[in-house]
């Protein structure tokens, strides 16, 4: 019995402690700057290497281009979709993008939707996927993280 | 007047809280006593063994993260062990450092989660809440390292992906401090408690011969009196540079499993104090063959690893004939080998300790099914 009562002690140490718990949709976790959250795409860095695709565990990635405007060597991004439905977040194809063209963002809320294929996104809409936490969308300190990334 | 009683079938689950996933469990019931019960599993099934065959051998990672979801980095170990033993790579010695310490550290996190659900089982709501607040602690800190919450992807073939943030290994030390702290309210808040132990004391007892037999591993078979633990038994990594103890208790009843699981926690939070204190300041953090992440591709031939996961033993067996994808994979999954016993205990008991023999066996089904 002695013991019992011990235990309801520890519950009463609690009991006045601060709250760990936060109200969630009108308070947010801040996540670290390595969060692997939503994706976001920066057409003008892409070079259609297809590097993104190969990576790809789930093979949620498609995308097409088309040639250069001014050099007809060259590629730029046409389309570029993520199938979010089969997405795992798991980040090889920002840890193989030789021009950190698509980056991993701290958004984690913005996918929830009562149709799935809605989950289906374009070009469009990761390429304006807001951003805060991890990357800001100054050229220079993009510029930085793609030195990184070579 | 005599009373007649019915046999009954009972199914509990597929969605059944206390089964901690997808598992059914057919029970016939007589009165109280369960007369057979008959475990069927396959919800959870993904073909992860098979899926590794059709890709790359980087691209399986973040598949071995959802196997055993609770303890995910020891997956991830494994498998990349497997890998470089077949390649010959040498790890480097930071790296080594920070495997071992994300791996201790999930082990605790595992450890905290299975106290919580499991007391939860046993009729206490606090205990779930206050593991689940420490294990965030720690969580927050696997977040800071790998970029995720649970499916941490983290290590590579050859190393681990990121080197740790500034500050971490000091976050690391305190988060240890606290949760050393806490544990000791645990164990005043439960262990000592006398419904606590009425209710698991004795029950669900499996004999050593019993264990060894039904291939237990882990805490289900060190609280039989085995002393088998696989770091200290066959070191990988650099497990041999490390003083802990293996906590081990002969009653192999669900109490003892209980004991064995706190008292591990303690000894992992030893083994995280000491790497943060041995581990290199800097250096390289990835062999130089695993940089290239899509393009590995392992010599001829085949391997076993194992290593000791919070649940038991996870083992790889890796068969490679030179290709980009491996030719096989079989996981050795300690969840899955762990329920085979449940039959057997079972039978005989009354149905209020099924969650209670059931929780102390620490089942997660992602594992079971693969």
């Amino acid at each position: 019995m002695f013991r019992l009562l011990k235990g309801f002690g520890v519950t009463l140490k609690f009991f006045g402690s601060k709250k760990f718990t936060i109200l969630y949709p009108d308070e947010k976790v801040e996540m670290p700057e390595r969060f692997r959250g939503i994706h976001r795409f920066f057409p003008d860095k892409c070079i259609v290497c297809n590097m993104c695709v190969n990576a790809c565990p789930t093979d949620v990635i498609t995308l097409t281009g088309k040639p250069h405007p001014d050099n007809p060597k060259k590629k730029v991004i046409d389309t570029y979709n993520i199938d979010f439905q089969g997405c795992i977040l798991c980040d090889f194809c920002t840890e193989v993008c030789p021009t950190a063209a698509i980056v991993m963002t701290a958004r984690y809320d913005n996918l929830s939707s009562y149709d799935r294929a809605n989950h289906f996104k374009d070009i469009d809409w990761l390429s304006s996927n807001e951003v805060y936490g991890n990357y800001t969308i100054e050229e220079e300190v993009d510029e930085d993280e793609a030195g990184e990334e070579k | 007047m005599t009373t007649h009683t019915e046999e009954m079938t009972l199914n509990m689950g597929p969605q059944h809280p206390s089964t901690h996933g997808v598992f059914r469990l057919k029970v016939t019931v007589r009165g109280e006593t369960i007369t057979s019960a008959e475990p069927i599993i396959g919800y959870l099934h993904r073909g992860s063994e098979k899926l590794a065959e059709g890709l790359a051998y980087s691209q399986f990672i973040p598949y071995t993260d959802r196997l055993d979801y609770m303890n995910a980095m020891t997956n991830n170990y494994i498998y990349c062990a497997s890998v470089e033993e077949l390649m010959g790579l040498e790890i480097p010695e930071r790296a080594e450092y920070l495997r071992i310490l994300t791996m201790e550290l999930n082990r605790v996190a595992s450890h905290l989660l299975w106290w919580g659900t499991f007391m939860l089982d046993m009729g206490a709501i606090s205990p779930f809440l206050y593991a689940f607040r420490d294990r965030d602690h720690i969580l927050d800190r696997l977040n800071e390292i790998s970029g995720a919450r649970m499916t941490f992807n983290y290590m590579r073939i050859g190393g681990v992906k990121w080197d740790a943030p500034e500050g971490w290994i000091d976050r690391v030390k305190e988060t240890v401090e606290l949760i050393r702290e806490n544990i000791h309210d645990y164990d005043t808040l439960v262990t000592g408690n006398e419904i606590f132990q009425a209710r698991s004391k004795g029950v669900g007892y499996i004999s050593k011969e019993n264990a060894v037999n039904w291939g237990l591993s882990g805490p289900a078979l060190r609280a039989s009196g085995v002393k088998f633990d696989i770091r200290k038994d066959e070191p990988y990594s650099i497990y041999d540079r490390f003083d802990f103890d293996i906590p081990t208790r002969e009653e192999g009843d669900v109490f003892a499993r209980y004991k064995v699981r706190i008292a591990e926690i303690y000894e992992s939070l030893k083994i995280v104090e000491q790497a943060c204190e041995q581990i290199p300041d800097e250096g390289e953090i990835i062999h130089k063959k695993g940089k290239r992440l899509m393009m590995i591709k392992p010599p001829e031939g085949e391997v076993y690893k194992r290593a000791e996961a919070s649940k038991g033993e996870i083992g790889v067996y890796l068969v490679s004939n030179k290709k980009k994808e491996p030719y096989r994979v079989k996981l050795r999954r300690p969840s899955f080998v762990n329920v085979e016993i449940l039959e057997e205990l079972l039978i005989g008991q009354p149905i209020a300790n099924l969650v209670a023999i059931f929780g102390s066996l620490d089942v997660v089904l992602g594992e079971v099914d693969a």
